[in-house]
């Protein structure tokens, strides 16, 4: 008989481990605080590694504390469904109390996938805003994602997970366009480089020059691009023909490893002054910035999936820029 | 030409940030070595500055480029809280510190500094944009802006502008002519007077509580509130700094800058717009509505102290005349607390109690909001009265906002305790805040001046505070009064008493 969950079930568990929890820390402790922002449900095949998601969202709960649902879907057809609640603690330092979130993990198999929503529906922290985490790209077409998207101020997914990079920013252009606030991580790698290549432009005198660049190009890792070099291509692309440049867009492959696919962009503007702008990932986790001849180094660590879901959370409204560029990138999809 | 950057992302990516030089004066100094360096570092890791961007340091120790950068290097390892000191971004940030030795009452010197300037602005594209700092003595202030206007470095290719540090004056005239001297070289917009204070984060975030939120702001006046509490305590004495201090004291070292920043923080009405002279122009009205204590109410509104010899937690602790480099008979007040009224329809009638001091018990920074009572309490059992619901807004060391109210007993009965709702900053929101002067050294280069204190705003505070001054310099308080590690002197309970209030027990 397959097995099933009862949401009120799972509520009334949660209420019993805010009693236990307080009641675990006797006399001396200052109990326990419940800090929820709100809830972020995760989507993950039974088969990822347990200890790397529960690490990324103990990580998240410091930053953005969340009733955290974590569906674990299992790749059987038998009808299956499964939960349990347990609580994120951690005592800050030098402090007398732990603060705690609750995470309600659920087993389904694909078989109950469609079941799904309906029992992480009524799950959800009221009145707090509501994130989905898909780690499976199947998961884009299915009924459940879309059902789950619709209460989901944002639904997040990892393009470079997705076996085609072209295919994938199509499917996420195609879902963007259905209304579906997307955030890509892939295009989340990319913060560190724009933020630099746009701190350099903040010089007036670099800026007046950008009508007159000519060439830029982007060296990649790996044989074929990732979606993050389409989605940095594209950016660019709209930044400059912002202002008046429609410069010769250049594509290398390069043997150099980088976990953004992305490795080194050069920027050249003609005419009499110049300017030559060059954007590298360097030894370790550096990155080096060389505008004519002014060098500077500048921190630029590889970023875990909890720092890239950190970004992502902290945006609550529509990602308007990641839109244009997702609809370029997907159209031109170079 | 001024074109606008497309390839800004507001959404993720932090405040612009333009190329420029900072001068610093004072640059040996502690202020430079403890905060601003580490500071400046600090938003160079976290990628807030431009590539660019470059320091002078000028103090009147010969030092090299190499040597200063050294010199700031042990600095910034050792100052730098809560972060990484990572090599690779020195090596870029140190290449962008120089150093010049100079007196600031050479004319040679500035001229000198300017002609280093212009360097740096052609070799690191700084567009000529320049702040100065002045850490240097107080005394030096005035001296230094006339240099700096001498060698006409107070205009320029980019904007100048400069940075004051505390304290604005010893009293209203002198800071009025602080204020008078500057100006002959800076315009007041230009001029940048620093309370790292008002840089905390939760200070800020009392805007953001009281103009974010529809439910508080209508009870946040004389109908509802009762009374308002400013603690600043420190549980530590002057640590070396008597020289210092005994010429200062609490009153003006605490209260005239910084907790009546905060008070009018708290206090002030919304602006119509979240733009600094908007705010600015709120937080000068809101100083300027504050009752002036006339000569008779000074011994009754206000409590100076100073700490005597005590044994803390087992060890003796001297009293502040024992303290190296302090007066055996000196009259300053290590402790200060005093009752404010502000005159304006939404205050009026409210006292706001503030109080600092050192060697209290511990340190501890709160603003207390005490609400009214309820007006007939239901639930009282042999004359119990309704317990006041506080709002305590808590500034340090642990960052939050707290409401008490009162809720039954669980168990038969109608018995009432009182609870508390807590909201904790660092529960909530992770993400390391960044220090005052991170804060407010990036908004004096983006040119933000709305947590920065204007003239009128010194001057309102000034002339809070001359009654208080005048009546302490007559008095002849028996000091010490308190015993180190104690709450302060009696007479401190004894002013709340007077109004029916007491001290919240931090």
């Amino acid at each position: 008989m397959a097995s099933t969950v009862q949401p009120d079930h799972i509520l009334s568990e949660l209420s019993e481990l805010w009693v236990s929890l307080g009641e675990q820390h006797g006399e001396e402790s200052a109990g326990v605080l419940r800090a929820c922002a709100m809830t972020l449900i995760v989507l993950a095949g039974a088969g990822e590694d347990e200890s790397a998601i529960g690490e990324t969202l103990a990580a998240l709960m410091r930053d953005h504390p969340s009733r955290a649902i974590v569906v674990r879907i299992r790749d059987i057809e038998q009808p299956e469904l499964e939960a349990r609640v347990f609580a994120q603690c951690w005592m800050p330092l030098g402090q007398r109390r732990q603060i705690c979130c609750e995470q309600i993990e659920i087993s389904a198999s694909n078989g109950s996938l469609a079941d799904v929503p309906a029992v992480v529906l009524p799950l959800v922290a009221p009145d707090l805003p509501v994130i989905v985490w898909s780690r499976l790209p199947r998961l884009l077409t299915s009924s459940a994602l879309k059902d789950l998207s619709r209460i989901a101020a944002r639904t997040i997914f990892d393009s470079a997970a997705f076996p085609d990079p072209k295919a994938a920013l199509a499917a996420l252009a195609q879902a963007a366009a259905s209304g579906w606030r997307l955030a890509d991580l892939a295009w989340t790698r990319l913060t560190r480089w724009r933020e630099l290549i746009a701190q350099i432009f903040e010089n007036p005198a670099y800026s007046s020059r950008l009508p007159s660049i000519e060439t830029v190009a982007i060296h990649y890792s790996g044989i074929v691009p990732q979606a993050s070099v389409h989605y940095m291509e594209a950016w660019l692309r709209l930044c400059l023909e912002r202002a008046g440049s429609r410069p010769d867009f250049r594509l290398y492959p390069s043997g150099e490893p980088s976990e953004s696919g992305l490795c080194r962009i050069e920027f050249a503007a003609a005419g009499p002054q110049g300017l030559s702008v060059v954007v590298r990932k360097a030894e370790g986790s550096a990155a080096e910035v060389r505008v004519d001849a002014l060098v500077n180094r500048t921190v630029f660590p590889e970023a875990s999936d909890h720092a890239l879901l950190r970004e992502e959370l902290s945006i609550s409204g529509r990602d308007s820029i990641h839109e244009a560029v997702l609809a370029l990138a997907a159209k031109t999809g170079v | 030409m001024n074109v606008e950057n497309p390839f800004q992302d507001p959404l993720r990516f932090e405040r612009r940030v333009p190329e420029c030089t900072v001068v610093i004066f004072g640059a040996n100094g502690d202020l430079t070595k403890r905060k601003l360096l580490p500071a400046l570092y600090r938003l160079m890791y976290e990628r807030r500055l431009a590539p660019g961007f470059a320091v002078v340091g000028v103090s009147r120790t010969p030092m090299s480029d190499d040597q200063f950068r050294d010199k700031m290097r042990d600095s910034v390892k050792k100052f730098l809280e809560d972060s990484p000191f990572d090599d690779d971004v020195w090596a870029g940030f140190s290449q962008g510190l120089f150093y010049m030795a100079g007196d600031v009452h050479d004319a040679d010197s500035y001229a000198r500094l300017a002609a280093r300037l212009n360097e740096i602005e052609q070799a690191r594209r700084t567009g000529g944009n320049v702040l100065f700092y002045l850490s240097t003595q107080p005394s030096q202030y005035a001296s230094t802006a006339k240099g700096i206007g001498a060698a006409g470095m107070a205009r320029g290719n980019g904007w100048r502008r400069i940075i004051i540090e505390k304290p604005f004056g010893h009293d209203y005239d002198s800071a009025r002519e602080l204020s008078r001297e500057v100006h002959e070289v800076f315009p007041e917009s230009e001029v940048y007077r620093i309370d790292h204070y008002l840089g905390k984060e939760t200070v800020q975030n009392i805007l953001a509580f009281r103009w974010g939120n529809g439910i508080f702001e209508p009870l946040w006046n004389r109908r509802y509130v009762n009374h308002v509490q400013i603690t600043a305590a420190e549980s530590i004495g002057v640590e070396g700094r008597g020289a210092y201090y005994q010429e200062a004291g609490a009153l003006r070292d605490m209260i005239q800058n910084h907790l009546l920043q905060v008070m009018a923080t708290v206090a002030m009405e919304p602006s119509g717009v979240f733009e600094p002279n908007a705010v600015r122009d709120e937080r000068a009205k809101l100083l300027r509505s504050i009752r002036i204590m006339k000569p008779g109410q000074v011994n009754l509104d206000s409590v100076a102290g100073q700490y005597g010899p005590a044994r803390v937690g087992g060890a003796d602790v001297p009293g502040f005349r024992q303290e190296p480099g302090v007066d055996p008979n000196s009259r300053t007040d290590t402790y200060a607390a005093a009752t404010f009224f502000v005159e304006n329809w939404r205050w009026a009638g409210v006292p706001f109690y503030i109080r600092t001091g050192k060697h209290l018990p511990k340190r501890v920074s709160e603003i207390t909001i005490s609400f009214n009572p309820a007006p007939h309490f239901l639930f009282g059992h042999n004359g119990d009265a309704a317990t006041p619901n506080l709002l305590i807004l808590r500034i340090q060391p642990e960052e939050g906002i707290s409401l008490k109210f009162s809720s039954k007993q669980p168990g038969a009965g109608m018995k009432l305790r009182p609870v508390s709702m807590d909201f904790n900053y660092g529960a909530s929101f992770g993400e390391r805040s960044p220090s005052a002067y991170e804060t407010l050294l990036l908004d004096a280069v983006l040119g933000d001046a709305t947590l920065y204190s204007r003239q009128d705003m010194v001057e309102a505070s000034w002339s809070a505070v001359r009654p208080i001054m005048d009546a302490w310099s007559d008095s002849k308080v028996d000091f010490p009064n308190y015993p180190a590690g104690s709450w302060g002197p009696k007479a401190a309970d004894e002013m709340l008493a007077r109004r029916g209030h007491a001290w919240r027990n931090l």
